[in-house]
């Protein structure tokens, strides 16, 4: 297990920021922290990154209490890109690897590596935010860390940095890397990570795997010539879990080992005639919506 | 050690206002003690320029030296300031470096400005003495030489005192203006509302008396006058002090209570 935590709590007066946040973590696995502003997603990475104290819980890393020498196995970026203003980018890069004594040689590949080659010698403060989020996934990755934890990595860039900032991300992910994420853009989740726990004022609603929560709730939508007496019978029958009509199309979420194909034969049974029968895969967005929904 | 001395340095040698500081008390020690070389005060059995002739140099020296402590002070609680307020302090942390690391750092730091400081003076010294002094031997060249070594003391003790208060404090300015009238306001307040034989004790009294003011009138009247007991404290001029051994006594503890409790406030908070 790379990163446990045991019921990890921080408030700020009266919010409670965390509230028994218990994850797990696996080896090579891409975890995803997902919430809506005020959730927790930063608190949580704060305490696990040591930056911030709990009241009380505690986390593990690596099956071992957290000591400052383990951050040196990880690469972090909370929140936003922290670097010296008045020091050129090649001089915060040999910041971090004096920190996480990996010596020079390592600066130009992450430079390469985040094409900032160029820009090596200028002054942090004159970068744009893009590219200062690319130096901050540079030095993340210096001494090549078995672990990054990101908060928000593609906050305010534009659809081409989203895109740089989540190839580099992909790239890490493929080398084996485990991941930590956290984002309130599900997209970015539901594209990068394998697993994910989504909270919620501060408590975690729901863990799993993204494939897992994904298949539980895919909605079968079917248009019938009697849409009204399909749905008392699919619920009658037990078939389906949840059936609703919307806009006069019947939207079913099937009971445990249901298939579209029982369902089509049920109504063949039945004499209704269906015109149309498709699974529309619940998007993570969906399930998250459903999940944060007062 | 040599790691965190690379990382401090990399911190802050391109660091404009760092350089600006370090000139700056510079040019003002070395125009002040010019300045006051030039000034000729002729009376009949006292002779000013004595105050720049060994061994009698070092104290007049440190003691103009003491009043560029508070830029120093200051220097140490921007640089480190700046580390809470634009939060690279807390990606250092997240890089891997411990909070302890961190603050052995500033105390490289602190030690650094203070060995600047010393160097300074002792240059300064050595030039300015050798030029007004008559009669040279190395007794007179070196004796007197320990009081370098407590201005030192001195100005570690300012800017401890400052790094606590921008640990405690996390913004610049207020660290500053609270440092600032502390030493001018807020501990000569509660001084004068104290006890006379309490007074002595306060920090800022102890860590300022470390580089008293110079003995003027002992040192200027030479062997014109019997002068053996002709200080200020003496003829009343200054209220009485603590031994110089129990200020020096009593500023090393003074900066041990700041550092520890600076290494709480960094320990204990969040960043």
């Amino acid at each position: 297990m790379i990163l446990e935590t045991f019921k990890l709590s921080k408030s700020y007066g009266t919010i409670q920021a965390a509230d028994d946040v218990s994850l797990e973590v696996e080896k090579g696995t891409a975890f995803g922290l997902l919430g809506p502003n005020g959730s927790g997603k930063t608190t949580t990475l704060g305490i696990i990154m040591s930056v911030l104290k709990p009241e009380r819980g505690s986390f593990k890393w690596f099956g071992k209490e957290p000591e400052p020498s383990v951050y040196k196995r990880i690469g972090s970026l909370v929140e936003v890109p922290n670097f010296f203003n008045y020091l050129s980018l090649r001089r915060n890069l040999e910041i971090v690897a004096r920190i996480r004594g990996t010596g020079d040689s390592d600066i130009k590949r992450v430079l390469d590596l985040t094409g900032l080659r160029n820009r090596s010698s200028s002054r942090y403060d004159t970068l744009s935010l893009g590219m200062k989020q690319r130096l901050a996934l540079a030095s993340i990755i210096m001494g090549n860390p078995e672990v990054l934890v990101l908060d928000e990595p593609a906050n305010s860039l534009d659809p081409e940095g989203i895109a740089e900032v989540r190839k580099i991300i992909m790239e890490q992910k493929e080398q084996g890397k485990t991941i930590i994420m956290a984002s309130h853009i599900l997209d970015e989740v539901e594209k990068v990570c394998s697993h994910v726990a989504i909270l919620k004022k501060g408590k975690t609603l729901a863990s799993g795997r993204v494939n897992e929560l994904l298949v539980t709730d895919d909605i079968l939508v079917i248009d019938s010539g009697n849409n009204e007496l399909l749905k008392k019978g699919l619920l009658e029958k037990g078939l389906v879990k949840k059936a609703e009509l919307r806009d006069n199309i019947l939207e079913v979420i099937p009971s445990s080992g249901v298939s579209s194909g029982i369902i089509n034969a049920y109504a063949a049974e039945k004499d209704i005639n269906v015109n149309q029968l498709y699974i529309k895969k619940s998007t993570l967005e969906e399930q998250f919506l459903e999940l944060v929904k007062e | 050690m040599k790691r965190m001395i690379g990382l401090e340095w990399a911190k802050i040698s391109s660091y404009g206002f760092f350089r600006v500081i370090l000139i700056l008390t510079l040019s003002l020690f070395l125009l002040t003690v010019f300045v006051f070389s030039r000034i000729d005060i002729s009376l009949p059995g006292f002779t000013w320029r004595n105050l720049f002739r060994f061994p009698d140099i070092w104290p007049s020296f440190a003691w103009v030296a003491s009043w560029f402590n508070l830029l120093l002070a200051i220097l140490v609680i921007t640089i480190a300031g700046n580390e809470f307020t634009g939060r690279t302090l807390r990606q250092q942390i997240m890089t891997g470096l411990s909070r302890e690391e961190w603050l052995a750092g500033k105390g490289i730091l602190i030690i650094g400005l203070a060995l600047f400081g010393v160097v300074m003076v002792s240059i300064a010294g050595f030039v300015f003495g050798f030029i007004y002094t008559r009669e040279l031997s190395l007794g007179t060249i070196f004796s007197n030489m320990d009081i370098l070594l407590v201005y030192m003391v001195q100005a570690i003790g300012y800017m401890v005192l400052g790094m606590l208060f921008i640990t405690v404090l996390r913004s610049n300015t207020l660290a500053i203006i609270l440092y600032l009238l502390y030493f001018i306001m807020i501990e000569p307040i509660i001084r004068g509302l104290c006890p006379v034989e309490v007074r002595p004790w306060f920090p800022v009294k102890i860590i300022s008396h470390l580089t008293p003011f110079p003995e003027v009138l002992k040192v200027t009247s030479g062997e014109a006058l019997d002068n053996s007991n002709m200080t200020f404290e003496n003829i009343g001029l200054m209220p009485r002090q603590l031994e110089d051994s129990t200020t020096t006594i009593m500023a090393l503890v003074y900066i041990l209570v700041f550092a520890i409790l600076t290494y709480l406030a960094v320990k204990k908070k969040d960043l």
